[in-house]
């Protein structure tokens, strides 16, 4: 099961239907599933989306996300527990140089993410692995997600005429605090896993390995609460630490046709053709001023966000489910959901608000204690959009001046473009980038 | 879904009675508010009167009278920064600091006290605040012009005694808000006044039922006044470094103890 030359499953979506036979066949060894592709708790592990907190129980070592596909993983399967953004300077200065760190990179995550014994050195030699998953690394449900930066294509004119044409440098919104420190970067690895140990070999591996090529500018790590299983069933978002349910409204990311036009860039975006099944990628680092939070009425905080604290439910069905629908046009005064509460301004849920639907996949993250000697806790967002103009810039203008902002301020962060998928064993990260790029210099 | 079904239900009959209660709340706040009002459009005027001074000290390039000027001036804006949510647009061109900015101080857009006083302490020097100076004058104008108009929402009036302690142990006690000059025991002196001129002024309504709860608050103020004028020194105040690590922690204690306490005001005075 570990061998990687094991045969890779070549599905498209990241969410095939191999992989989750086989993600179930790997809980069930634990003892937590009994695998009958039709059992009804089957059926509702393949309709997990990303914003689905991690079940107890359910995470095994030998979890397995296929790294091939048209689409990188780690966008569209749900969330495991762990996750961290880490952003990159590049060196590559010749169009080789970024082509052999893509290969670099592509082997690292080949690797990793299917797993093996990591290879003995002579003992005079540093060790090839860090060994802090001892000497059989197992995927753990790993995804290592790859993504560049503005400046990337900015600083090396062989490589600017084919930037994303939405893809730029992140400005600051009204309420931004952005550190230089946390901020941009070329490249930007997103990696998530069942367990935070598997997060941090990843890094340190691609750190080892790619150091020719790469300098680590920031990181930030994050996690996603796992919850006992519901008693309905029904899958439920995890809740960030403001206590609020995130994502309750994200859209299905095991719809592959919503995932399409939402996530993915196609034809019709009218991007690079290097581009087509790639992504954008927005990340922020939010803090939040939890002191301050738990010390805002209770009532309060759910006109803040518009929702119930306890399931999630819209305010204007309190007896309802997180996933109900909030009826704005019945409460055109914001009697129900007040007009500047978070939920009703980031999506009216109107066909306008549907070109601005984005797919996010947050960690809450906890630091430490500031100068002030608070808690340093707050939000890693990420989101993934096949429009970055029309996707998170278009949903922050709207939230721009909400009255969450007196309890969060965004200290960091970027926008990066999601590369294409590695398509077959034979391909690499990043390929059809450097083979538009070896065209144009012809 | 049981479970959820019945707490909505609780949540809504709770939003029903305390609605009237609401409005009950709101007229006994009439004239507290109305007097907090007064109390702001006279600090406003006092802060337009020593701008206009410390500006033109600063547009005269005398770099010691501007730093003089610089920690009195800014004492009336202190006091009434409960309120600075109802003018956050001014409130950012005056009052920001470097970190609202990327590359901080190196930004151009970083305008406001905090901009002159990184010149005066940082370069000791007035040149190029010219223009960051007319432009501070010009906001602080603007922001008494608006006060007679600006509606006081009750509940953001007592809301805002804590909102300023919640800034103080936010951002404050570390002595990051004037890295610069160290000045920030004038403006916990402002900080401190304007957040206890509202809990004088709603203090009739709840000093039967909340005798204990005043009485904590008091003397958590009492805390901070004793730390405070521990370190007077002439009109004013020693540099924040001089404060030891007792004090310090005092001050923090007291702070972080009145936001959690002053957090509940809303609630006692019935303000939704």
């Amino acid at each position: 099961m570990l061998d990687p030359t094991d045969p890779i499953d070549s599905v498209p979506n990241a969410l095939g239907r191999r992989y989750l036979l086989k993600g179930l066949g790997a809980a069930a060894l634990g003892g937590a599933l009994v695998v009958d592709g039709t059992s009804a708790a089957a059926t509702e592990i393949a309709h997990r989306s990303v914003a689905d907190a991690p079940i107890d129980g359910t995470a095994s070592p030998n979890d397995r996300v296929p790294y091939l596909g048209v689409h990188q993983a780690g966008v569209v399967n749900p969330r495991p527990a762990n996750g961290m953004l880490a952003s990159f300077s590049v060196r590559a200065e010749t169009l080789d140089a970024l082509e052999d760190l893509f290969k670099t990179l592509t082997m690292r995550i080949a690797f990793l993410t299917v797993g093996g014994p990591e290879p003995q050195l002579d003992p005079k030699l540093p060790p090839a692995d860090s060994g802090l998953l001892g000497p059989i690394i197992r995927p753990d449900n790993l995804t290592i997600t790859v993504s560049v930066g503005a400046s990337l294509f900015d600083e090396r004119p062989w490589l600017a005429p084919l930037k994303p044409k939405h893809l730029l440098r992140m400005t600051g919104f009204p309420n931004d605090a952005l550190d230089a420190a946390l901020c941009h970067g070329d490249l930007s690895i997103q990696i998530c896993a069942n367990t935070q140990d598997t997060t941090i070999h990843a890094l340190r591996d691609i750190i080892k390995t790619a150091s020719r090529q790469l300098v680590l500018r920031w990181k930030q790590e994050g996690n996603v609460p796992v919850v006992a299983p519901g008693l309905d069933g029904r899958p439920e978002s995890a809740r960030n630490f403001l206590g609020f349910r995130d994502g309750s409204a994200n859209p299905d990311s095991s719809d592959a046709t919503a995932m399409e036009s939402i996530v993915w860039v196609g034809k019709e975006d009218g991007e690079p053709a290097w581009a087509l099944g790639g992504s954008y990628q927005a990340v922020r680092i939010i803090r939040n001023f939890v002191e301050r939070w738990d010390r805002t009425p209770f009532g309060e905080q759910e006109r803040i966000f518009g929702r119930t604290k306890i399931s999630g439910a819209p305010l204007d069905m309190p007896d309802g489910h997180e996933s109900d629908v909030p009826d704005y046009a019945a409460d055109p005064e914001g009697k129900k959901t007040p007009l500047d509460a978070h939920i009703r301004l980031a999506n009216a849920r109107d066909s306008a608000a549907a070109r601005n639907l984005i797919l996010r996949r947050p960690f809450n993250y906890s630091n430490g204690v500031t100068k002030s000697g608070q808690l340093d806790q707050g939000l890693l967002f990420i989101a993934y959009q096949a429009n970055l103009e029309s996707g998170f810039i278009a949903v922050q203008n709207k939230l721009n001046h909400e009255p969450l902002e007196e309890y969060i301020k965004p200290i960091g962060g970027g926008y990066f473009y999601t590369l294409p998928g590695i398509r077959d064993a034979g391909d690499h990260l990043g390929s059809a980038l450097v083979t538009a790029a070896r065209g144009a210099s012809r | 879904m049981r479970f959820h079904g019945l707490c909505g239900a609780a949540a809504l009959t709770l939003a029903l009675s305390s609605g009237a209660f609401a409005q009950q709340a709101n007229l006994d706040l009439v004239e507290p508010v109305a007097e907090y009002k007064l109390y702001v459009s006279e600090q406003v005027s006092k802060l337009v009167m020593d701008t206009t001074a410390f500006t033109a000290a600063v547009k005269a390039g005398d770099v010691a009278k501007a730093k003089a000027l610089f920690a009195p001036t800014r004492l009336s804006y202190e006091a009434i920064e409960p309120i600075a949510e109802l003018f956050s647009d001014l409130d950012a061109a005056i009052d920001s600091r470097a970190d609202d900015y990327e590359n901080g101080e190196a930004n151009p857009e970083f305008p406001g006290f905090h901009r002159i006083e990184y010149g005066l302490w940082e370069k000791n020097s007035t040149d190029g605040l010219a223009p960051v100076a007319d432009k501070l004058l010009a906001d602080v104008k603007e922001l008494d012009s608006r006060i007679a108009a600006l509606t006081f929402p009750p509940e953001k009036v007592v809301g805002g005694a804590a909102v300023l302690m919640e800034e103080v142990a936010a951002t404050k006690i570390s002595g990051e808000e004037d890295r610069y000059s160290h000045t920030d025991l004038w403006d916990f002196r402002g900080n401190f006044d304007g957040a206890r001129k509202i809990v004088d002024l709603v203090r009739p309504l709840i000093a039967k039922k909340e005798a204990k709860f005043l009485k904590t608050v008091d003397a958590n103020f009492a805390q901070v006044d004793g730390i405070l004028s521990k370190y007077k020194k002439g009109d004013g105040y020693v540099t924040y470094d001089k404060l030891t690590e007792a004090d310090r922690k005092v001050l923090a204690t007291a702070v972080n103890t009145l936001a959690e306490d002053l957090s509940t005001l809303r609630g006692k005075l019935g303000l939704d």
